[in-house]
């Protein structure tokens, strides 16, 4: 052994939720061993947010709020206040976006689904920021919220699945903040375009990083139906970027785009 | 429900300043009985994939959504099950 060698002890603590019809997994970075049963009470929190969105969001539970909306038994005055959070954030998402991104243009009422779950794991990483940890990712079924670093010496680095065959990476980007990535290849075709309201997709897969991954996990949606012209769109908003890559690998970057080189 | 952390336990070794090795010094998944039948299913079929994962020294997979049931198939999982190497 050389004397050179020195040991320090890096801890990761994971945890998986089944909830909003996904596994969400939620990791916490520790340059010291701190009891990991210190960072219970805000996890505890994390949970609460996501069980909570899950209850008030679903589309397939009759009995949530936003059912009773889509089916007209209850008005925009009588939702509960994060409801009309995220539709004002919709409605946000969908200016920025041109129309592309447009929860008010699909079968069976407004469905802010695309929205909310980038929403929720968002909120749940302010939760978890709460504590004092180096950092911490929340990965809702591919959509990544993240603040700090998982070392000191390192940003956090997130691999974007290949969609010809997402069981391995078609690269890694350094991420501060949040990215979303959108495209058919897990579930099927399930992506309208707002405008024709028919099933579209111009690229196989489209991811958006930024601080915020409501947004991001919107204009990732945005970008898989509207293509090149939300790819322009994308590029001239501060701190957000895209990525797309089509049926044939091609990837398309905007100029700001951290890419790991390997 | 159940609100504890697994832990992954990870020993660094830095010769010179550069990490030359990583190693799981223990891994517990604190009595989470959906992530034990999940690596139990997944991690095997996964693992050729999550070492790419490892070896590009990422700490999360994004792409498009997957249900509960397509979790279990996933990059992600596979390198969440695994830690690093």
């Amino acid at each position: 052994m050389s004397s050179q060698l020195g040991e320090s002890r890096l801890t990761r603590l994971h945890h998986r939720e089944e909830v909003m019809g996904t596994v969400v997994t939620i990791d916490l970075y520790n340059e010291l061993s701190v009891p990991p049963a210190e960072f219970s009470p805000f996890l505890k929190n994390a949970l609460s947010v996501l069980n909570h969105a899950d209850k008030t969001f679903s589309t397939w539970k009759v009995t949530s709020p936003l059912s009773q909306l889509r089916r007209g038994e209850i008005t925009l005055g009588e939702v509960p206040i994060e409801v009309k959070e995220v539709l004002e954030l919709c409605a946000v998402a969908k200016e920025l976006s041109k129309g592309w991104f447009d929860p008010w243009s699909l079968p069976g009422g407004v469905d802010p689904t695309g929205y909310v779950k980038g929403w929720a794991a968002q909120r749940a990483l302010d939760a978890l920021a709460l504590s004092d940890v180096t950092g911490a990712m929340v990965n809702a079924a591919g959509d990544i919220a993240s603040f700090g670093r998982p070392s000191p010496d390192q940003l956090f680095r997130v691999g974007i699945a290949d969609p010809a065959q997402p069981t391995t990476l078609a690269c890694v980007i350094e991420l501060r903040g949040a990215v979303a990535t959108s495209g058919t290849y897990e579930r099927g075709q399930h992506l309208i375009n707002p405008f024709t309201r028919r099933p579209v997709t111009n690229v196989a897969s489209a991811s958006v990083t930024g601080p915020d991954l409501g947004l991001c996990d919107a204009l990732a949606t945005a970008l898989v139906v509207g293509g090149a012209e939300v790819f322009d769109l994308i590029e001239q908003i501060p701190h957000y970027e895209a990525l797309t890559i089509g049926d044939r690998g091609e990837q398309r970057s905007t100029s700001r785009l951290a890419f790991v080189n390997s | 429900m159940n609100y504890n952390f697994g832990i992954l336990s990870v020993t660094v070794t830095i010769t010179s300043g550069k990490i030359t090795k990583v190693g799981i010094a223990s891994l517990q998944d604190g009595g989470n009985s959906l992530s034990q039948s999940i690596d139990a299913q997944s991690i095997p079929m996964l693992e050729q994939q999550a070492m790419q994962a490892q070896n590009a020294n990422i700490q999360g997979v994004s792409g498009a959504s997957y249900t509960s049931a397509g979790f279990k198939l996933s990059l992600q999982n596979a390198l969440t099950s695994l830690g690093f190497k």
